[in-house]
């Protein structure tokens, strides 16, 4: 699984940057195309419903996904080891 | 988790201000309804005006907004022609304690099979922060510049006078703790009422030292006892510091409720 925020909802309101345990949300700091300043993941391969909720086979946590006002914070399913293209520049 | 078939996704995003905490109950109640495995098409949502009754125009059922403080009276309406149907009211404190005071007081004293969300901001916030009978003492607004004079309304207190079945009181921060008592109160036959108290950055924040939302959350946050712990404290004698309130369950009772499904 993979933790997405929806930049077309999110308004910028910063409680992820408060509840999450893992400090897993930034303050982002450059506005996107609607004006708004949107938080910044950082590594969010450490959050557990990403890692365990295959495992467990249920929410784990999901405290940003609860507490979210716009509705932006979703997990999405990502295929294993998707093969990655590199372009390399010389 | 909140299942995202039960939002209106091309309403989205919604019209609340930055940091609203209403968004955040409509999560919980969500939640709460996907837990309970509710049928979409046996579920109403009613509402009456202000900033929280928008919220049934993001859900995807049947619903209804009605007129100032008239929700519980349409609710206890489709309760008593519908005996089938779930209903769940979505009201603020304006709406609910103000205008709607008494139709209140009689679904409470009824027992109409329901439950009420009443999300408290302590402000008017859609019509430009006029201080609400929930206003917290001292708090400033733009019908209080020099201060909230009035002592402040207790809702859940209230409720629990009046005679639901089950009284809860939480706040947006307490996000699993909200949606538990959600379902709890959906699932106690009788009038269930779970007041949460929401942040209301823009207009109550704003004049009151709060103007970021975090800022706002750590003060709902750290004004917020267990009533546990209020009883122990009154209990060991110790003083209990007077600008809280208490979050938690407040009754769960078993009185006979009307317009229960046979």
């Amino acid at each position: 699984m993979k933790l997405v925020i929806d930049e077309s909802r999110c308004k910028g309101c910063n409680l992820c940057v408060l509840v999450c345990p893992y400090g897993i949300f930034r303050e982002g700091t450059e506005l996107n195309s609607r004006g708004i300043v949107s938080p910044v993941l950082d590594r969010p391969e450490r959050c557990t419903n990403c890692r365990l909720q295959a495992l467990y086979g249920r929410m784990l946590c999901g405290i940003c996904h609860m507490i979210c006002p716009d509705q932006a914070i979703s997990w999405v399913e990502e295929k294993p080891f998707e093969p990655h293209r590199v372009e390399v520049e010389f | 988790m909140i299942a995202p078939d039960w939002l209106r996704e091309d309403r989205l995003p919604h019209i609340y201000c930055t940091g609203c905490g209403n968004g955040t109950v409509i999560n919980c109640t969500l939640a709460a309804v996907e837990e309970m495995g509710w049928k979409r098409d046996e579920t109403v949502f009613v509402s009456g005006i202000g900033c929280s009754s928008r919220a049934p125009g993001y859900i995807l059922t049947d619903s209804l907004h009605t007129t100032h403080g008239r929700a519980l009276a349409f609710a206890t309406g489709v309760k008593m022609a519908r005996p089938e149907f779930n209903v769940v009211v979505f009201t603020g404190d304006g709406d609910l304690a103000a205008i709607g005071g008494n139709h209140f007081i009689h679904a409470c004293r009824r027992n109409v099979d329901m439950t009420v969300v009443c999300m408290n901001n302590h402000i008017y916030g859609m019509t430009g922060g006029q201080g609400s009978p929930t206003t917290p003492p001292g708090a400033i607004s733009t019908t209080t510049p020099y201060g909230m004079s009035e002592p402040a309304f207790d809702l859940a207190e209230l409720a629990v006078a009046a005679g639901a079945n089950y009284v809860a009181r939480w706040t947006s921060y307490h996000v699993k703790e909200l949606t538990k008592a959600i379902t709890a109160g959906m699932r106690t036959p009788g009038f269930a009422f779970i007041e949460a108290r929401t942040q209301c950055p823009t207009n109550y924040g704003r004049h009151n030292k709060l103007r970021t939302v975090p800022a706002m959350i750590e003060h709902i946050r750290s004004h917020a006892m267990l009533i546990e712990k209020r009883d122990r404290l009154v209990r060991e004698g110790r003083p209990v510091p007077e600008d809280i309130f208490t979050i938690g369950e407040l009754v769960r009772r078993n009185r006979p409720a009307m317009g229960v499904r046979r």
